[in-house]
């Protein structure tokens, strides 16, 4: 599980995950993302590289996500495959840290 | 099991320590039956999802992070096109899949709300086709029935 760091435009964090965040690939990105959290108020995480999500990878997304909003900030995620977008939906995040499948649409919404 | 069967070679059972780090077991173990049976990538990231969620649970609270405690997880083909998955401890019975509680877990209203690791139940009965608990004297027995779609 790999995690990449992007400084976009408009003072926008993107984090670009990559591989399986099962309970090892989570371990791997837990530091990355929650400095990205203590440090960006808007955050885009990308997750089109994502083959697995699930129970220990919705911590490394719920965890962050409520840093951010702790700090005034926003995030977002980032086309999700199909089965990584169930698991979201299952789990209610959509309706709080929303899903986008357009970066344009993703990064106006982070940058309003 | 005869030797036809495609998976006669695979063991139906692992016998887990009560560790998280065990878990890359049962994805290898989950990837190999899938594998033998042809079951589909849904079906399997299906499985995988729930074991997963399934485990954790029994080792962080079933447990209380005891690592010094076993968790059996055993396979069975159902049917043509439907397999299971049992796991069983010796933790205290855990109520929420008591069949005569109702479900605890509520829709989160605002992110504070998302409780990490709350949500694993209602994963559960989403992603299985069937989910049944049992109590052990000691323990739990948690049954994960997963049918495969008809292809087209």
């Amino acid at each position: 599980m790999k995690a990449t760091i992007d400084e976009l435009e408009g003072n926008v964090t993107k984090v670009v995950l990559d591989g399986r965040m099962d309970i090892d690939g989570s371990a791997a990105v837990d530091l990355r993302m929650n400095v990205v959290a203590g440090s960006s108020t808007r955050v885009l995480v990308d997750l089109a590289g994502v083959t697995f999500l699930g129970s220990m990878g919705l911590r490394s997304i719920v965890l962050p996500a409520q840093a951010v909003r702790r700090r005034g900030g926003k995030m977002a995620l980032l086309n999700p495959i199909p089965l990584v977008e169930e698991v979201l939906k299952g789990a209610n995040i959509p309706a709080l840290v929303p899903i986008y499948h357009d970066l344009d649409a993703a990064l106006a919404e982070l940058r309003a | 099991m005869p030797e036809d069967d495609p998976a006669h070679a695979i063991p139906m059972q692992l016998t887990l320590r009560s560790q998280l780090d065990e878990l890359a077991r049962v994805s290898q173990w989950v990837e190999t039956l899938t594998h033998a049976y042809a079951i589909p990538n849904d079906t399997r990231y299906s499985m995988e999802l729930c074991l997963e969620e399934a485990l954790a649970n029994v080792i962080r609270h079933g447990y209380r992070g005891d690592a010094d405690q076993t968790v059996v997880v055993k396979f069975e083909r159902r049917g043509e096109r439907e397999f299971a998955f049992s796991i069983e401890d010796s933790a205290p019975h855990f109520r929420p899949f008591d069949p005569d509680e109702p479900p605890q877990e509520a829709e989160a209203v605002n992110l504070e709300d998302i409780v990490p690791g709350g949500h694993g139940i209602r994963l559960m009965r989403k992603f299985a086709s069937s989910v049944e608990w049992a109590p052990l004297e000691p323990g739990n027995r948690l049954s994960l029935g997963f049918v495969v779609p008809n292809a087209g």
